[in-house]
């Protein structure tokens, strides 16, 4: 009884390490190997048109609902103290601080990541890298790269994206159907949203992010195991994984940004 | 497109010189801990001439698919030497692993067609990839290859709208778009109907003849390739356990080529996996295991 219990925790650390191991090795050989995503654009631009373009739906109607939400309880709160017309500058620093980045990203590991890790799931299971690989064409150069960019590069238009028509939603709610005046919703949040401080450092959370979510989505695709389960494990590992390290990343970001 | 140049000595290969050679091979995948774990290839010595066509015969698990994953680099041996083409394959580096690779082709076992690209596009893969040629250049040679396995007019389809059959010489004809001088087969026959069956064999011979290329099929099905291979090779549980030509194979004494070659269930090859006595495992008569109430 001890002695399972005391080698299934050591196991469970060993796999974990090793997997870690495997994990930064892959990273390593991902940068080193990416030189064919910027040399051949195209199919970098494939991938953004596929995983970015794609995900264009759920994030705008998801930043919208974000945004009326934001402005109904926003409003709530402020009109106690009587501060109603800062509703613009709050529903746009929680956005471009915050809910922008970190929902995006969420969002993305479920709409992209899924598919990314599936895609490359059942590349692998279908032999197809192993062909690939045998052709003298290095499946990481070829199809991990020019993914793992396209996933980098959308995330901040996506995560501004998401903010801008957030920010419209709140607009929408707090100036359209509250009645919050329209001069101070706009001039309060031009005044004090900061371009570098706010909406630059929201910019740097996104590509983070974007590392951190894209990475894992094909490191679990090339290291799945090649059978039905083991691509329906990884696709929910890969939503699991990149969510927590997003909030994890997030808090530790923030930390650093705004302290 | 991208286009690049490996320099690599190309040691000088005779005619009559063996083409790829195994020497006392032996392989085994470690275990997590770092041991050694059973062995799947155990001293298997095989050579092939230019411009043959081997068969490499053995029941499934015999370690077969582990001898074509070492001719192409994708595992190493533990002991023993592996060449091809005067190059000693384990100790190549990744530029010049990939060098060789160019000269090799694969037939994976059900094809590996990239399933988002139609068939022109599977087989211009390794043309765009490793050569500078102009897109008509290509298209020629595209066209030129699907017609010698007989799908010219199946060009514009997806993998997912053609037979399992097809898709086998479309990936057949992606793996002679560079003209290779190694073609490896890894099971070409296995799941085809008797037609597509004898084609394949045919083509796989046509094409080793036509392009001067060295070719190795791994294979089950004996008919078929004694038909068309000039040597065979059995292996059995990692061994080299008879070798000969198609006649000599035919003509063989050995139980275990016997059994093989007349497809009989049960010889050396046992037909039930090692377990305990049956009468026991039920729970009837006196057997070691039984227990009575």
């Amino acid at each position: 009884m001890m002695t399972s219990f005391t080698r299934g925790v050591g196991g469970g650390v060993i796999d974990g390490v090793v997997k870690l191991g495997v994990g930064a090795r892959l990273f390593a050989l991902l940068l080193a190997q990416s030189g064919l995503a910027f040399r051949r654009v195209g199919l970098t631009i494939g991938q953004i048109h596929f995983i970015g373009n794609y995900s264009l739906i759920i994030i705008v109607v998801s930043g919208l609902f974000v945004g009326f939400v934001l402005g109904l309880q926003g409003y709530n709160t402020l009109q106690r103290y009587g501060s109603e017309q800062a509703l613009g500058l709050l529903v746009a620093l929680s956005l471009v601080r915050e809910l922008g980045p970190v929902i995006t990203a969420l969002l993305f590991a479920g709409r992209a990541g899924t598919s990314i890790t599936a895609e490359i799931g059942l590349m692998k299971a279908g032999e197809q890298l192993a062909a690939m690989d045998m052709m003298a064409v290095s499946p990481i150069a070829r199809v991990l790269a020019p993914r793992f960019w396209a996933g980098v590069i959308s995330m901040p238009l996506l995560a501004a994206m998401f903010s801008t028509v957030g920010v419209f939603g709140g607009y929408l709610v707090g100036v359209g159907l509250i009645g919050v005046d329209d001069g101070a919703f706009w001039s309060q949040m031009q005044n004090g949203v900061d371009w570098r401080e706010d909406v630059g450092n929201g910019i740097v959370k996104s590509i983070v992010f974007g590392v951190a979510v894209t990475f894992i989505a094909v490191f679990e695709g090339y290291d799945c195991q090649a059978t039905p389960e083991g691509v329906s494990r990884a696709t929910t590992r890969t939503v699991v994984s990149s969510s927590l390290a997003v909030l994890g990343l997030d808090f530790i970001l923030t930390a650093l940004m705004f302290s | 497109m991208h286009f690049r140049t490996w320099t690599l000595p190309v040691p000088m290969v005779s005619v009559e010189q063996e083409f790829v050679a195994l020497q006392s091979v032996s392989f085994g995948y470690p275990t997590l801990t770092g041991a050694p774990g059973r062995l799947i290839l155990d001293g298997v010595n095989l050579s092939l001439r230019k411009g043959s066509l081997v068969a490499l015969m053995g029941g499934s698990g015999s370690g077969k698919t582990t001898i074509l994953r070492m001719l192409g680099g994708q595992i190493k041996p533990q002991s023993g030497s592996v060449r091809v083409g005067g190059l000693d394959v384990p100790s190549l580096k990744h530029q010049a692993l990939f060098a060789l690779r160019r000269r090799m082709g694969m037939l994976f076992q059900f094809g590996a067609l990239f399933t988002d690209m139609s068939v022109f596009d599977n087989v211009a893969f390794p043309l765009h990839e490793h050569t500078r040629l102009s897109d008509a250049a290509i298209r020629d040679l595209v066209l030129l290859k699907l017609h010698a396995v007989g799908l010219r007019g199946a060009a514009a389809l997806l993998p997912s709208e053609i037979s399992g059959g097809m898709a086998r010489r479309v990936a057949l004809a992606r793996a002679i778009a560079l003209d290779p001088e190694l073609i490896m087969y890894d099971e070409p026959f296995a799941g085809l109907d008797p037609i597509s069956l004898g084609v394949t064999a045919n083509l796989i011979r046509r094409l080793n003849d036509a392009l001067g290329a060295t070719s190795i099929i791994v294979t089950h099905d004996v008919e078929e390739s004694l038909a068309v291979v000039d040597y065979v090779y059995f292996l059995a549980e990692g061994k080299i356990v008879a070798q000969g030509t198609p006649d000599q194979i035919r003509a063989s004494e050995l139980p275990y080529v016997r059994q093989f070659v007349s497809g009989a269930p049960d010889g050396p090859v046992r037909f039930h996996y090692p377990a305990a006595d049956y009468a026991a495992d039920l729970g009837l008569g006196a057997g070691p295991g039984a227990s009575q109430p």
